[in-house]
């Protein structure tokens, strides 16, 4: 073909183009199209059918071709069955089409079968899907279940997670006001540390100042010591200066009595002179006074016995008890209600107790009282005070139902004895100064050792204890039940008692412990002899009343004379010797006495009141 | 424009007869009948050539199997151009239908390219469409299709559907109106006597005073020798698909209508006839 009619073509194209500019389409838009036309027309649409019969052809040749491939090999086994029965060939092929027949109706009864199995099949498969539908129900139903059940959780889970949160809040709060709890609990923790320290470094100091005060304390002690001794020194050398001219021969028999027979009871002139004796069967208890200054007070109080009888007064050391006319100095004490007083054995120390939980000492110089220092510990008011016979340490018992010592020298305190479930109204060293008596409120009395500090015994007394005073082996207490019991240490049992006519309040020991002061509410103050275990004497006056169940009353040191103070305010002395009155004296207290206490020395009596007050006395 | 659907369509569905003769000097068993097919211009040889290598290969043996090429007039032919452009360069004077010889043996391995599968043909027309769009759209287009749309276009060749092709290819063709048409137009120039492949410039659709350049603007720049001068006579035909366009007509539209599925438009120049 090649392209023909190519050059014709574009003529006419060209033709058509001279007409296009008129035409709205593009001549070479058109020619393009109508070139394209013709090429199908050549190129494609001529062949088309032809290709395509060619194509179908080839596919039935080839097929021919496989055919005549098959049937040739068929022949050729045919011939090699029956060479030579062409006749029965047609009858082969009969047979072999009946043959096939065959076949194909064994194929169709086969497909049959499969149709029928099929059928089967399918039965089984629609039921098979029923099942599964059933089943598929079964699960969304199982599903919706769980659907809901997990909305359900979900809807738990929230408020768990709600309360969680509020839990957390909760504990954010907590934890906060922890933090803060803990900053402010270091921050007092600090203080308190830097306040402990503080108070340590007040405390060292305070120590160190107390001690030099002692240290001060004891050298002044040992001046006074020294000092006294050089007097004693000179007095002695004097009265061994002096020729002693006033002798006489009453004296001198006894001085030779004495000097013969130095122990002697027995002896005739013994009776003659009584007061004298027991005068001198008591010396001072003071610790500075040594045996030299015994003999030599003895010496002196016989001495100067001469005129002993009229003047009582004026013999020697311990026979200087002088009766107490005039105030010397009356002070306020404590605050409030000042309960007990004692004087230490040396006589230069008072000590007082009152309800304001001190023991306060006085040193008495020139006929006044000045503080020296108070005694701190107790937790209540003070009943009772005693030193021990040294004069070093100091015993009180207390209303906070405990008993305390302190050392007298550096004010410090040494012991509490607790135990008792009552206030203790009074305590008391035994004779040997490593045991102390107690008798509380509690009804009790106990034993307290000293040395290990324990309570030793206690003793069921049956009555609250008022008083106690002890000898060596004998505890004697005053109770509220007006008995006065007599106990024996060892045994603790009641040795004996003795009914008053009214509650005891206050006892008393000479100081040979052969007579036994008491004071009950009775008004009565007696006297009873140890020996003969009976009331000797009784003393009362116009006016004397006892003001409480502590009112304490006193022997004289020569155990000549008796003191006590009367609700009143006024301080009776009475002589033992004549049974009679000696001294009323008033004006001084405001208030009803609680106590009195005579010096040792015999020099100084001392009551204190109700009120805040204490009044010295002496004779001056 | 209703007949633009239609030339693509002609495009489209072109078709040369072709038929297959197995070159003599192939040893087969039997007799090797010659081969009858309807070629689509716009396809690859060895994209349709399947029924072609199933009949000779009844006829041959196993092991004198090769690959497959084809020769025409002692000219192997390139797979790798579209059909159309291999007949109208060398055969488009001849009387159809188109002889093709088919070899399995002595591979000529200086001219042609292997194509052992289906996946380099795909290979290598994808690549011809990216770089046609480079050209035309630097090559956004492309790039903003998935890879299922590059599927669809390659299949769409493959399996001749029309529709399925262009309905993808469109978006290719689709330019901003502004600028009056794609930056550079994808082209090649075929001639069956340089040594040269073919020709290949950049050349914009609409000149720098803003009217369409034509074909024959395209030609003077790029093959002058093609135009004829006013008194000579014609020495070459300028065939598109088969067809000889007119010069003035405008390469946008060319572009547009008359390109292959790779998106180029393939210009085969063959020497005039002489008679």
């Amino acid at each position: 073909m090649r392209f023909v009619g190519l050059t014709g073509c574009s003529a006419v194209l060209q033709g058509d183009m001279a007409g296009a500019g008129a035409q709205v389409e593009s001549p070479w838009k058109r020619h393009v199209a109508e070139q394209l036309k013709q090429r199908d027309r050549v190129q494609r649409q001529a062949f088309e059918e032809i290709i395509h019969q060619y194509n179908r052809l080839l596919e039935k040749s080839d097929l021919q071709a496989v055919l005549s491939e098959r049937l040739q090999t068929d022949h050729q086994n045919r011939h090699d069955l029956s060479p030579c029965a062409d006749a029965g060939r047609s009858e082969a092929l009969l047979q072999e089409m009946a043959q096939i027949r065959i076949r194909h109706q064994e194929e169709l009864t086969e497909l049959h079968k499969k149709r029928g199995e099929l059928a089967q099949n399918v039965i089984e498969l629609n039921n098979q899907m029923q099942l599964k539908d059933k089943e598929i129900q079964n699960s969304e139903a199982q599903m919706l279940q769980y659907q809901r059940r997990i909305s359900e959780l979900e809807e738990e889970c929230r408020d768990l997670r709600n309360s969680l949160q509020d839990l957390e809040r909760a504990n954010q709060t907590l934890k906060d006001e922890y933090d803060a709890l803990q900053i402010t609990f270091s921050a007092l923790e600090e203080k308190l540390r830097r306040t402990t320290e503080d108070n340590q470094e007040l405390v060292s100091r305070w120590m160190a100042e107390k001690a030099q005060e002692a240290n001060r304390l004891n050298a002044e002690n040992e001046k006074d010591t020294r000092r006294r001794q050089a007097k004693l020194q000179k007095d002695l050398a004097e009265a061994a200066k002096e020729p002693l001219p006033i002798d006489q021969d009453d004296d001198i028999e006894v001085l030779q009595e004495d000097a013969a027979e130095p122990p002697g009871d027995t002896s005739p002139g013994r009776a003659l002179s009584r007061t004298p004796s027991r005068r001198v069967s008591q010396p001072p208890p003071g610790g500075i006074l040594d045996s030299i200054s015994n003999i030599f007070g003895r010496r002196r109080s016989v001495s100067l016995s001469l005129d002993s009888t009229e003047t009582e007064t004026h013999s020697g050391v311990c026979s200087e008890v002088r009766l107490p006319t005039t105030a010397l100095h009356t002070f306020d004490a404590h605050d409030g209600e000042v309960n007990a007083v004692c004087f230490s054995p040396g006589s230069r120390v008072l000590a007082t107790g009152g309800m304001d939980r001190r023991v306060k000492l006085w040193e008495v110089v020139s006929g006044r009282c000045q503080l020296k220092g108070a005694l701190t510990g107790s937790n209540a008011g003070i009943t009772s005070i005693q030193f021990d016979s040294a004069g070093s340490f100091l015993l009180a018992s207390s209303n906070d139902f405990a008993s305390r010592i302190w050392t007298v020298d550096d004010y410090r305190l040494r012991h509490t004895l607790t135990g008792h479930s009552g206030k203790v109204l009074a305590a008391r060293f035994l004779l040997d100064n490593a045991r102390i008596v107690s008798g509380s409120y509690d009804r009790t009395l106990k034993l307290w050792d000293l040395r290990s500090k324990v309570c030793m015994k206690t003793v069921f007394a049956g009555s609250s204890c008022n008083d106690i005073v002890c000898t060596e082996q004998c505890v004697m207490s005053g109770h509220f039940d007006k008995k006065v019991r007599f106990w024996d240490i060892r045994a603790e049992t009641i040795v004996r008692e003795l009914e008053l006519l009214g509650r005891v309040t206050s006892l008393d020991l000479n100081h040979d412990r052969t007579e036994l002061l008491t004071c009950s509410r009775d008004d009565l103050v007696k006297i009873i002899d140890l020996r003969s275990n009976a009331v000797r004497q009784s003393f009362s006056a116009q006016g004397f009343k006892c003001g409480a169940d502590w009112t304490r009353v006193t022997f004289s040191p020569d155990g000549c004379h008796v003191a006590a103070g009367s609700a009143d305010g006024t301080l009776f002395v009475w002589n033992v010797l004549t049974g009679k009155l000696d001294r009323t004296l008033d004006k001084q207290h405001g208030s009803a006495i609680n106590a009195v206490s005579w010096s040792p020395s015999g020099a100084y009596v001392v009551s204190v009141e109700k009120g805040s007050k204490a009044v010295l006395w002496s004779d001056i | 424009m209703a007949d633009d659907k239609d030339v693509l369509r002609d495009v489209w569905f072109g078709r040369i007869p072709t038929c297959f003769t197995l070159y003599q000097d192939e040893i087969t068993e039997r007799e090797a009948e010659p081969f009858y097919l309807l070629l689509p211009r716009v396809s690859y040889l060895t994209l349709v050539t399947d029924k072609v290598k199933k009949h000779f290969h009844k006829v041959m043996r196993q092991e004198d199997l090769e690959e497959m090429w084809f020769e025409y007039e002692g000219t192997p032919l390139k797979w790798h151009y579209p059909i159309g452009v291999l007949f109208d360069l060398h055969a488009s004077n001849t009387a159809l239908p188109w002889n093709i010889t088919v070899h399995f043996k002595d591979f000529p391995e200086r001219d042609l390219l292997h194509c052992p599968s289906n996946s380099v043909i795909e290979a290598h027309f994808m690549s011809s469409i990216k770089e046609a769009d480079a050209l035309k759209h630097k090559g956004q287009v492309v790039n903003e299709m998935q890879k299922k749309d590059h599927k669809q276009l390659w299949m769409g060749l493959q399996n001749d559907k029309f529709d399925q092709f262009w309905a993808m290819n469109r978006k290719l063709m689709e330019y901003p109106t502004e600028e009056g048409g794609f930056r550079y137009i994808p082209f090649r120039i075929y001639q069956t006597m340089s040594d040269r492949p073919f020709i290949q410039k950049l050349f914009r659709p609409v000149s720098s005073e803003g009217h369409a350049h034509t074909l024959g603007d395209l030609l003077k720049e790029v093959f002058p020798a093609a135009i004829p001068q006013d008194d000579e006579q014609k020495k070459y035909l300028i065939v598109i698909h088969g067809i000889e366009p007119l010069l003035e007509t405008p390469v946008q539209w060319l572009s547009e209508h008359l390109s292959h599925p790779d998106n180029f438009l393939h210009i085969s120049i063959i020497p005039a006839p002489s008679d």
